[in-house]
């Protein structure tokens, strides 16, 4: 009953398929380790699900992040995806109304074949699943026009493909034509059409032969049937794996799985999960400034899952973030691309660094310690302008490395050597224990983020010096005049993005002056390309990626441009004529003078603080 | 040319007939502009690692640019690979990724 | 031949441009310097003793100016030039001035030490360039911050020069010896100071002037280091405090001087890009203009009509542009048909 011969590829992509994702998903799962095991217990009888459960539905089926980047791109998305979703949801339900439960799965698949009423008159059920074929017919046609167009679409790149992904591509966009001509065929004798195949149907059997029709029927079915199957084979090994594996990668976030800085089977979800939508693609400053295309994190999770990494391409990234911070499904992809570095170059360290033991060449006492930075130490005006301001607030500090100390550690761990890494942090988090300081404070971003992440300090409150200066001017330590001069911000990176820190610096900049925003600010803002998570590219080539960010920089017709990143300045400088200052220069130049007691606390606070000349 | 027992000391000149420096291409096509440098010093100069210890960067890859890969692989260990060497460096040289290439190839090798 | 037809517009009024002028003023051309300055001589009017033989700059730019006045050629100081073609300028304001032919003498910038902010310029009370040095020179005066006589100098070449991470690719030339002949006037005011010259490369190029470095080694005492400063802090006297490597003995090297000179390049002029735009011209990579040829065409730009001289093509020394002054007029008079 209900069979023909022609459901047979179907049935054996869709058992085929199944088992794959079953196999895939069950090992991933699988190989979790205990903890993230653990808080899938935790989670699944939590607010958690019912969270994960809107976001199924608000992402992958209406794709509402998508919708952001550019409507039309998010139609097409959710065309396919939700239109899809309610065909088959749609067609299930009808299917059990008319043949009654227990009827096999290709009966509703291939309903229409095997409707048993001859119908007259207008039948609801026709017209709601015509209207959802023509609603997936558009995004189909959406597709194609992206191919062509997708300038027209808000990308001025589209992902170029694998194989495999070219062959389930083509069987997709097969998928909804073969439907809409088999099921008009079948109209044409079965009157079972609504608006759209009805009337096709009633076409055909006006230019066709009963005989001639009959056949047509059958081959359409046929090649609608070989099309779901070979894109139910191709699914699991192509981009499209990514339709059924972003539901478990929601629901695994919400139980606050994540992906760290070692490999692990989570990856794996975050992995399969990217559709290759190519978003990432345009926003990429490698790709819009230097034409490299083949890096982008679309190609680092593709060549990943493939097992084709290359150094190549996991090493040539800024890791800026902007493409995870536009990425409609929220990969992790600096961590992904950072652990793929760990696997690659981690080794163990053994004797590395015991040179590090014991080495301490701070000045200075106080609670606030106050850690340059390598790259710090070579922008001295950030350093005596962070002088100026702890003596105008009275500070006594501890520095921790203006005499030159030891690296962060975070550029080790961005090039992936996560042991050495930790190392010269456990090396770092000694000297701070011993200084017993309650506060640190740094110049660098990048130094930022790694005593926020990978120290864990116990009673240290680590901050950025635009925060901590911030902090000083609310408390009324310190107060700033206005110049009214105009200054510009770029935000780094690793404070931005990285850190989240957008609005200190720009509070302290209009306490100085007035404020002019670049083109591209805070999340959107652009890399200065002297990131040290890229060991690829070359000279020029930072350069030219300085150069086109410092464009808008200057364009907002700043007098001073302000950053509060040593590297960052580094690269602005080299790129204009107007003056570039670290956010702490802009405060040290625009201190109210306070006359009194001050001065004294200043001279003590000079004279702890600097060093004695060498005999 | 024989040579009976061990020797402690090594040859005093480096002979560039007979080292090799197959390794030494390898990392020069990956970081051509290496071979522009100008011996200035300030990679070594302003080096947090040679801050603290013998460590001497711009001896290292002049020493792996001749064929001489002695210690070498033990020297680069001390690197923190910071990059304020590439942020000085006048020639523009990728300083971080040669001393990534030296390590892989000498590990390699 | 009417007046207007041998009017000749001279943009910059340095030695090149003087000489230029002088020169086209004796073959009967009727030349107009115009110098964004209030006086004539452009930077030899901030200098004070000219290598290698230390003639004081004076001798050469009095005898220029006092001739230029002299022969009654028209200068337009404190004005500058936004547009060049080869029939004339505009000057800033809108003003156009018209000629048969134009001649940029422009010159070049000095590299601003600031951009290299590790070495402290600007930051640190005894960083010094070598503009700085010349101007206390001429002032009669040479001290510290501190307005202590100098104990310990340091001078460092190539700042500006041959360093891809400020964008000057090129080697500025005249500053080995600039430095070495501040080294030895530094000597000379104060015997007992040290001084060390830090350096990549010294490049000695012109008549005697390696015989002033040999002279400088042995008669002078000054120390040559071979290795690049990389960074300086300030100590608490206010000395600096310098990194750099010896590099011939392969170890780092620290020193605290209480005057640290940079020795600073020379960069193209600002206004270059200007007159590439307006006359159909070229800037070349290093930032300088592009001469039509490097073996015939030194002083002719790609286009009829203009023509240069001077430090506007290439870092050169005073005896150069002088050169190339004389130079220009010669293809000036010749494109006039004078």
């Amino acid at each position: 009953m209900y069979y023909d011969h022609f459901v047979i590829p179907f049935l054996v992509g869709t058992i085929f398929m199944f088992a794959v994702i079953v196999w895939k998903w069950g090992r991933w799962l699988w190989m979790l380790p205990g903890g993230d095991k653990r808080a899938i217990g935790r989670g699944i009888f939590s607010m958690a699900t019912v969270r994960a459960v809107g976001e199924v539905v608000s992402e992958c089926l209406l794709h509402r992040k998508i919708f952001r980047v550019n409507p039309l791109l998010g139609y097409m998305h959710m065309s396919l995806a939700f239109g899809w979703f309610l065909l088959i949801a749609t067609g299930w339900i009808e299917a059990a109304c008319v043949l009654g439960g227990g009827t096999p799965l290709h009966a509703h698949v291939f309903f229409r074949y095997f409707d048993p009423a001859v119908h007259t008159g207008w039948n609801p059920f026709s017209f709601v699943m015509d209207l959802l074929l023509l609603m997936v017919l558009s995004g189909v046609a959406l597709a194609w026009f992206k191919r062509m167009r997708s300038r027209a679409m808000g990308m001025k790149r589209t992902t170029k493909h694998v194989l495999i992904d070219r062959v389930a591509l083509s069987s997709l966009w097969c998928i909804f034509p073969l439907r809409l001509l088999s099921e008009s065929l079948t109209a044409a004798a079965k009157h079972n059409g609504g608006f759209l195949t009805g009337s096709l149907g009633d076409l055909f059997a006006a230019w066709l032969s009963p005989d001639a029709l009959a056949v047509c029927t059958e081959t359409a079915w046929w090649l609608y049937s070989c099309a779901l199957g070979i894109f139910f084979v191709a699914m699991p090994f192509s981009r499209y794996m990514h339709i059924f594996t972003e539901v478990p990668l929601i629901f695994l976030r919400r139980y606050r799985i994540r992906s760290e800085e070692q490999p692990k089977s989570f990856d794996n979800f975050q992995i399969q999960a990217c559709s290759r939508c190519g978003i990432c693609i345009d926003s990429c400053q490698l790709q819009r400034d230097l034409g490299i295309r083949n890096v982008q994190s679309v190609y680092f999770l593709r060549d990943r899952r493939y097992g084709r990494l290359t150094d190549e391409v996991a090493d040539n990234c800024l890791m800026c973030g902007l493409c995870e911070a536009r990425c409609p499904v929220g990969i992790d992809l600096n961590t992904l691309r950072l652990n793929s570095r760990q696997q690659r170059k981690d080794a163990p360290v053994l004797t590395r660094y015991d040179y590090l033991q014991g080495i301490d060449r701070s000045v200075g006492t106080g609670k606030v310690g106050y850690f340059a930075g390598c790259m710090t130490l070579l922008t001295p005006a950030t350093l005596q302008s962070m002088q100026r301001i702890f003596e105008a607030a009275g500070e006594e500090v501890w520095w921790a490395d203006r005499d030159g100390g030891t690296c962060c550690g975070r550029p080790l761990k961005l090039s992936g050597e996560v042991q050495a890494a930790r190392k010269i942090m456990e090396s770092n988090k000694a000297l701070f224990a011993k200084h017993g300081i309650t506060t640190l404070v740094t110049s660098c971003p990048i130094c930022l983020k790694v005593f926020r992440e990978d120290y864990d300090l116990q009673g240290i409150e680590v901050l950025h010096h635009t925060e901590y200066i911030l902090r000083l001017v609310r408390a009324g330590r310190l107060a700033i005049d206005s110049s009214g001069e105009a200054f510009t911000y770029h935000d780094p990176c690793e404070l931005g993005r990285g850190s989240g820190i957008y609005e200190p610096p720009r509070e302290l900049i209009r306490m100085a002056g007035t404020l002019a925003e670049p083109e591209h600010n805070r999340r959107e803002a652009l890399c200065c390309g002297s990131s040290l998570a890229n060991t690829v590219i070359d000279d020029g080539q930072q350069l030219r990626i300085g150069a086109a960010m410092t464009a808008e920089l200057e364009q907002t017709g700043a007098q001073t441009i302000v950053t509060a990143c040593p590297l960052c300045k580094k690269a602005i400088v080299r790129n204009v004529s107007v003056r570039v200052a670290d956010i702490s220069q802009v405060v040290a130049e625009h201190l109210r003078p306070v006359v009194g007691s001050r001065a004294a606390a200043a001279e003590t606070g000079a004279a702890a603080s600097r060093s004695a000349r060498p005999a | 040319m024989p040579q009976f027992g061990f020797s402690i000391s090594q040859p005093r000149a480096v002979n560039l007939d007979t080292n090799d420096t197959v390794p030494a291409e390898r990392i020069l096509q990956e970081v051509p502009e290496l071979q522009c440098c100008i011996a200035c010093g300030s990679c070594t100069a302003t080096c947090t690692a040679g801050n603290l210890t013998s460590f001497n960067f711009r001896r290292m890859h002049t020493l792996v640019r001749r064929g001489e890969y002695r210690e070498v692989y033990e020297q680069l260990e001390k690197c923190m690979l910071c990059g304020k060497c590439r942020l000085v460096c006048p020639r523009g040289i990728n300083t971080r990724a040669v001393a990534l290439k030296i390590k892989k190839t000498l590990c390699d090798y | 031949m009417e007046n207007k037809d041998k009017r000749v517009i001279v943009v910059g009024g340095g030695v090149a441009g003087m000489q230029t002028a002088l020169l086209l003023r004796e073959r009967g051309a009727e030349p107009i310097i115009v110098e964004r300055e209030e006086r004539l001589g452009g930077k030899l009017a901030g200098w004070h003793k000219l290598f290698p033989t230390f003639t004081p700059a004076g001798e050469v730019l009095e005898p220029l100016r006092g001739r230029v006045a002299e022969a009654g050629i028209e200068v337009r100081t404190g004005r500058t030039v936004e547009e060049v073609t080869p029939t004339g300028v505009v000057l800033n304001g809108g003003e156009r001035l018209d000629g048969a032919a134009t001649v940029v003498c422009s010159g070049f910038e000095v590299f601003n030490a600031r951009i290299k902010e590790e070495y402290g310029y600007g930051i640190y009370d005894n960083v010094f360039t070598t503009v700085d040095i010349e101007r206390m020179m001429n002032e009669g005066r040479v001290r510290t911050a501190q307005g202590n006589e100098p104990r310990r100098i340091a001078f460092l070449h190539c700042v500006g020069s041959r360093d891809e991470k400020v964008g000057a690719h090129h080697c500025s030339k005249v500053c080995c010896i600039t430095g070495v002949k501040q080294a030895i006037e530094m000597k000379e005011l104060f015997p007992t100071a040290e001084v060390y010259n830090f350096y990549m490369d010294i490049r000695m190029f012109g008549p005697g002037y390696e015989e002033l470095y040999r002279k400088a080694q042995l008669d002078y005492r000054i120390n040559f280091i071979r290795g690049r400063i990389s960074e300086a802090s300030q100590t608490i006297d206010g000395w600096v405090q310098i990194k750099a490597e010896d590099t011939l003995i392969g170890r780092p090297l620290r020193m605290s001087v209480d005057m640290l000179v940079l020795i600073v390049g020379m960069k193209g002029g600002a206004s270059n890009g200007a007159f590439a735009r307006s006359g159909g011209l070229t800037v070349a990579p290093n930032g300088f203009m592009q001469p039509r040829d490097a073996f015939f065409g030194n002083v002719a730009s790609e286009r009829d009509g203009i023509f240069y001289a001077g430090a506007v093509t290439a870092p050169k020394n005073i005896g150069e542009c002088l050169n190339e002054g004389a130079a220009a007029a010669e293809r000036v008079a010749a494109y006039l048909k004078l």
